[in-house]
């Protein structure tokens, strides 16, 4: 079974984002900020990672840019699943690393297909 | 000090304006910390709705989930799951909106707290006694920091907002780099 962590600082989108996840058969792991992410992905194999972009303590970009410096998830796809849309942003996500940028809100069936494309 | 007390015309004229300014940016503070009650009560009323939803969401997320579990043990799954899926599915797209719509509440009374901060400001401005009163000048300069002050307000206003910044036709879509 694939784990995936989801990191929202919004209760309600980390608990939609895990239903729709858990209901496809992923276990999920779920963190309230980029600083508790980083936490999180330190202490679990995660197979992949879906943040926020705003956020207290850690920001989506900066969770991105150290898990990146991480060796374990040099490799680990990442999506970013944000309010944000400006193409300069998308820029900057690209740049720090990022696999891929979601609006939302989420379509989960899009989700679902994001998810299991990048994770093949 | 009133217009009243002041001894030339320009000077009074000059301490009119300088009280005109605090009733306006008096009237102003007090529509805003009414819109600012409003935002509060709409987040509420909200927050209220939006828990309830969500109840009833995890309620049928729960028991879609242990009736597959029953069934799941030797028999194919039942066309009925996926249709109830399917519904979840979409209840999960729109009670999303609640978590877009009190994000952009909370920018809006940042917005209007930091305008209520810099009106309060500026009235406090208008407290002290004016030195010589009889000096159009002291007049037109407490009106100018007023104005300074109040502009500020406005210059600072979408400072550290952090609002959804999405336009609808953006929602949902996918960029894969």
């Amino acid at each position: 079974m694939k784990t995936i962590l989801a990191v929202d600082d919004s209760a309600t989108m980390r608990e939609m984002v895990s239903f729709v996840l858990e209901s496809a058969g992923y276990r999920v792991i779920e963190a309230e900020d980029g600083a508790q992410g980083l936490d999180r992905a330190h202490a679990n194999a995660c197979d992949l990672v879906i943040t926020d972009q705003n956020m207290p303590n850690m920001d989506g970009l900066t969770l991105v840019r150290s898990l990146r410096g991480m060796h374990d998830y040099r490799s680990v796809p990442i999506l970013l699943l944000t309010t944000e849309s400006s193409d300069g942003m998308k820029q900057q996500g690209r740049a720090a690393g990022a696999t891929g940028w979601l609006v939302k809100p989420f379509d989960p069936a899009t989700l679902l297909q994001v998810v299991q494309k990048v994770l093949r | 000090m009133t217009a009243q007390a002041v001894g030339s015309r320009d000077a009074a004229d000059a301490a009119q304006a300088a009280d005109l300014l605090v009733t306006v940016a008096s009237t102003l503070n007090e529509r805003l910390a009414v819109t600012a009650e409003e935002l509060a009560r709409s987040q509420g009323l909200l927050k209220e709705a939006s828990d309830e939803l969500m109840t009833a969401f995890r309620g049928a997320a729960d028991r879609l989930v242990a009736a597959q579990r029953v069934d799941c043990a030797d028999r194919p799954e039942k066309p009925e799951y996926g249709l109830v899926l399917d519904h979840l599915y979409r209840a999960v797209q729109h009670l999303q909106s609640h978590d877009l719509v009190n994000q952009l509440i909370d920018a809006q009374k940042h917005r209007v707290e930091r305008m209520r901060e810099k009106l309060g400001e500026a009235i406090s401005l208008a407290a002290p006694p004016v030195h010589d009163p009889a000096q159009a000048e002291q007049w037109i300069e407490r009106s100018r920091a007023m104005l300074d002050c109040i502009v500020a307000g406005i210059a600072q206003i979408d400072q550290d907002v952090h609002s959804p910044r999405a336009r609808s036709m953006d929602s949902g879509s996918v960029d894969l780099f």
